[in-house]
């Protein structure tokens, strides 16, 4: 047991740090903004050539095989430079078919890897819930493809993205799931842009009789409704670390304020009532980041993570939105103007908690593993979900 | 990063777990438990202390040159914390020894040690007085050096274990003229000499009693005056006037580790525990989405009151010194265990009020009990708002109030 960063941790997150931090300006958010791609295709092109994509996928698909964590490491800095990239609808997808996907599936990565392939995940639908139950998108295998009608919601850079990752519920077996990759310009396929708090391209995705072959289908059959937990579990967790990240970002930005801010006669850092909400920042986002390190260090570990991912994204949540409402406070009026960068966090992050799960969700499934099976639970020794 | 602990220190557990399970019989604790009210320390209490420590777990990471085992410090957290859960005991040679290993002289290091760990040297804290808490600065108990001797005059407060202790840790004000923080020094003074007196406070658990485990059960603390009390110069820690620095790393230490993060999470644990019995009660509040909802984020809390002593414990291991965790961890555990004790109350409803020994008390009013305990936790070792202070100050460099 160590929970520090080891000194290769220490030296990629130095170095993931440094090539945000040049690369992603508040200049460039506000732009990408209002782009109708709603994605840095330069810095994307960038990102991948620095090899960040490749950290943590296997050595056989062009990755590095690096532990999850490092990815924690780089969500976090994602979240904290709010880099306007696809990261996060690209890498749950790309995790997920260097897992489970048939050799045609792997033989994409390598053009994922070179950013020339942009993925995106579908799981929620009309009903915005996120819960297996509320999956309702029909696959009907007829012949030698597979056919898809339903619709899917706030999927994230779905229009920037060339394969969408979907999850479906067998028609010939309702109680299954399945998962597919599904090109987004097949026929059958619309969508619709959403204008969210954090204008980073989610959008309503339509299937009316889009097929596609039944290669396209990931990991065998019976193994779908594993493989629609991983995705919904990678896509919760990683949300969390970049909330966490894009937290500490407000916090920096808050206490540098408070430190020149001066009303009363004296910086308004000096006064308690600023520190102690600055304290409460500290506290809740290294909660989130430890609960959303330790989620995919299990991950990694092949332990069970379904409890780690739902801690870590309901504490997160609400723990994360309480740093940038107090990072907001600190900052008083000048943080509700448009031209002030701290709303780019604050909405974002506002969004993010939104998504991959509420934290009434992930408190079902903590609650269901400690109250509805037998055992004496204890801290740290987690119940499985 | 690595969030298990290794398949050795597993074994460790296990083997303490055992030991734990056939020797801290029922007799045992017993002898414990009036051995810490003052009662005297049976033959049996004494001879499981002296098993426990042929194995040195007493300290487990202290050199072996003083009589600790020479491991690491996980190794000791996971021993700390089975002993904790199962008996109660805290380990590590108590409150005072993390001083005198880093500040003591050798010959002091092999006066009070070796000692200490065999639960044969009982330090008591001399922080706290009737003018002064958290800001210990403000001490006035003062020690007047003559010739070979300090003569002290003054009281301390909120002393607890003092009826048990052989020795105070006794923070006194040496220079007269000095204040603040600077001109303190700590003295190690024992408790048989004459001109010291400690009396009794009773606590709010001190009627009835309260049951294994509370979060602050203690029934009594005590005040300690101290009238022209004369103690050989010898028994200076550290430097004349160099008191703050020592007493900062003890109390640093205090904030975190095995018994801090358990008296904050235990309950979490209790009432997921209750809840899965047969009873009217837990089949309704198991089934209620709020009770569910509740209980759920309570856990959460405690994990990250888990993983916030992990990475103490992992600084610890590292040599490291704190800069904000230790003072950060002692904001978030002991309001945690505020939290979810008055959430806990509110889904038992009028049953929480019931106290030890009451008819229809659950688990032996443990839930009753510690909302009379576990704020007491966010004021003892350092209140949560100084605690605060410390993490904008030292953490994030904000600035000091104007005068």
């Amino acid at each position: 047991m160590d929970i520090l960063l080891d000194d290769q941790e220490v030296q990629i997150k130095e170095a993931a740090s440094e090539f945000l931090a040049g690369e992603c300006t508040s200049a460039l958010v506000r732009k990408i903004e209002t782009d109708p791609l709603q994605y840095s295709p330069l810095l994307w092109e960038k990102f991948a050539e620095n090899g960040w994509l490749q950290l943590c996928l296997s050595d056989k698909n062009g990755g590095q095989e690096l532990p999850l964590t490092y990815l924690a490491l780089l969500f976090e800095l994602a979240g904290y430079h709010i880099a306007p990239i696809p990261l996060h609808s690209t890498m749950v997808p790309a995790l997920i078919i260097d897992r489970h996907g048939n050799a045609e599936q792997q033989a994409l990565l390598q053009r994922v890897l070179s950013g020339d392939l942009i993925l995106s995940h579908a799981v929620a639908e009309q009903n915005g819930r996120w819960a297996i139950d509320s999956i309702k998108l029909e696959g009907r295998v007829e012949g030698n493809e597979l056919v898809l009608n339903g619709m899917k919601s706030f999927v994230g850079s779905f229009r920037a993205s060339n394969q969408c990752l979907v999850i479906y519920r067998d028609a010939a077996a309702p109680n299954h799931l399945g998962v597919a990759l599904v090109p987004t310009d097949a026929s059958g396929l619309s969508s619709d842009a959403l204008v969210s708090m954090a204008k980073d391209g989610e959008a309503n995705v339509h299937f009316k009789q889009v097929r596609v072959p039944l290669g396209a289908r990931i990991g065998k059959p019976e193994a779908g409704n594993s493989i629609a937990l991983e995705v919904m579990d990678l896509s919760s967790v990683l949300y969390a670390s970049m909330m966490a990240g894009a937290g500490l970002r407000t916090l920096d930005m808050a206490v540098a304020h408070a430190k020149q801010r001066e009303a009363f006669g004296q910086p308004i850092g000096a006064f308690q009532a600023i520190q102690h909400l600055c304290a409460n920042m500290v506290n809740a986002i290294d909660g989130t980041t430890m609960l959303s390190r330790e989620a995919l260090w299990r991950m990694d570990q092949k332990l069970p993570h379904r409890v780690n991912v739902a801690q870590a994204k309901s504490f997160g949540n609400e723990q994360c939105m309480m740093v940038v409402r107090s990072a907001q406070q600190i900052h008083g009026g000048m943080g509700f103007i448009r031209d002030f960068d701290l709303n780019l966090w604050y909405r974002r992050v506002a969004s993010w908690s939104l998504r991959g799960g509420t934290a009434a969700e992930h408190r079902r499934t903590i609650a269901a593993a400690l109250l509805d099976q037998p055992g004496k639970v204890r801290i740290g020794n987690i119940p499985t979900a | 990063m690595n969030f298990l602990f290794s398949a050795e220190e597993e074994k460790l557990r296990s083997t303490v777990r055992q030991f734990l399970a056939e020797h801290f019989t029922e007799e045992v604790r017993a002898e414990n438990t009036a051995g810490k009210r003052g009662e005297g320390w049976g033959p049996a209490i004494r001879a499981f202390f002296d098993t426990v420590n042929e194995k040195r777990w007493f300290a487990w990471s202290w050199p072996t040159e003083f009589g600790g085992g020479g491991g690491d410090r996980t190794a000791q957290f996971v021993i700390e914390e089975e002993f904790y859960r199962s008996t109660g005991i805290t380990l590590g040679g108590g409150t005072g020894a993390p001083a005198i290993l880093s500040f003591g002289t050798a010959a002091q290091k092999k006066e009070f040690v070796p000692g200490a760990i065999k639960r044969e040297i009982i330090f008591c804290q001399g922080y706290s007085e009737p003018g002064c808490g958290t800001d210990l600065a403000g001490i006035r108990c003062r020690a007047k050096r003559v010739g070979d001797k300090y003569i002290i005059t003054g009281q301390k407060i909120y002393t607890t274990n003092a009826q048990n202790s052989t020795h105070i840790f006794l923070m006194c004000r040496t220079d007269p003229d000095s204040v603040r923080h600077r001109g303190l020094s700590i003295l190690l003074v024992p408790m048989d000499v004459p001109g010291l007196t400690v009396r009794p406070l009773w606590t709010v658990q001190n009627d009835p009693p309260a049951p294994f485990g509370t979060t602050y059960g203690e029934e009594r603390t005590n005040e300690v005056f101290f009238d022209d009390v004369e103690v050989p110069a010898s028994c200076l820690l550290g430097e004349e006037g160099g008191g703050w620095e020592v007493a900062r790393r003890g109390l640093n230490l205090d904030r975190v580790g095995a018994w801090r993060y358990l008296i904050s999470v235990m309950r979490d644990e209790d009432i997921v525990n209750w809840l899965h019995g047969d009873g009217e009660l837990q089949d309704s509040l198991r089934d209620d989405a709020q009770v569910r909802d509740k209980v759920a984020e309570m856990w959460t809390e405690a994990e990250v009151c888990r993983l916030m002593t992990m990475r103490s414990i992992s600084i610890e291991q590292h040599g490291g010194k704190f800069t904000y965790e230790g003072s950060a961890e002692k904001v978030f555990a002991p309001e945690h265990s505020v939290r979810t004790t008055e959430a806990i109350s509110q889904i038992l409803g009028p049953y929480a009020q019931l106290m030890q020994g009451s008819p229809a008390a659950i688990e032996k009013g443990v839930f009753a009990h510690n909302i009379l305990g576990a704020y007491q936790s966010t004021i003892n070792h350092g209140s949560v708002q100084v605690m605060r202070d410390q993490v904008a100050r030292i953490g994030l460099g904000l600035p000091r109030a104007a005068k």
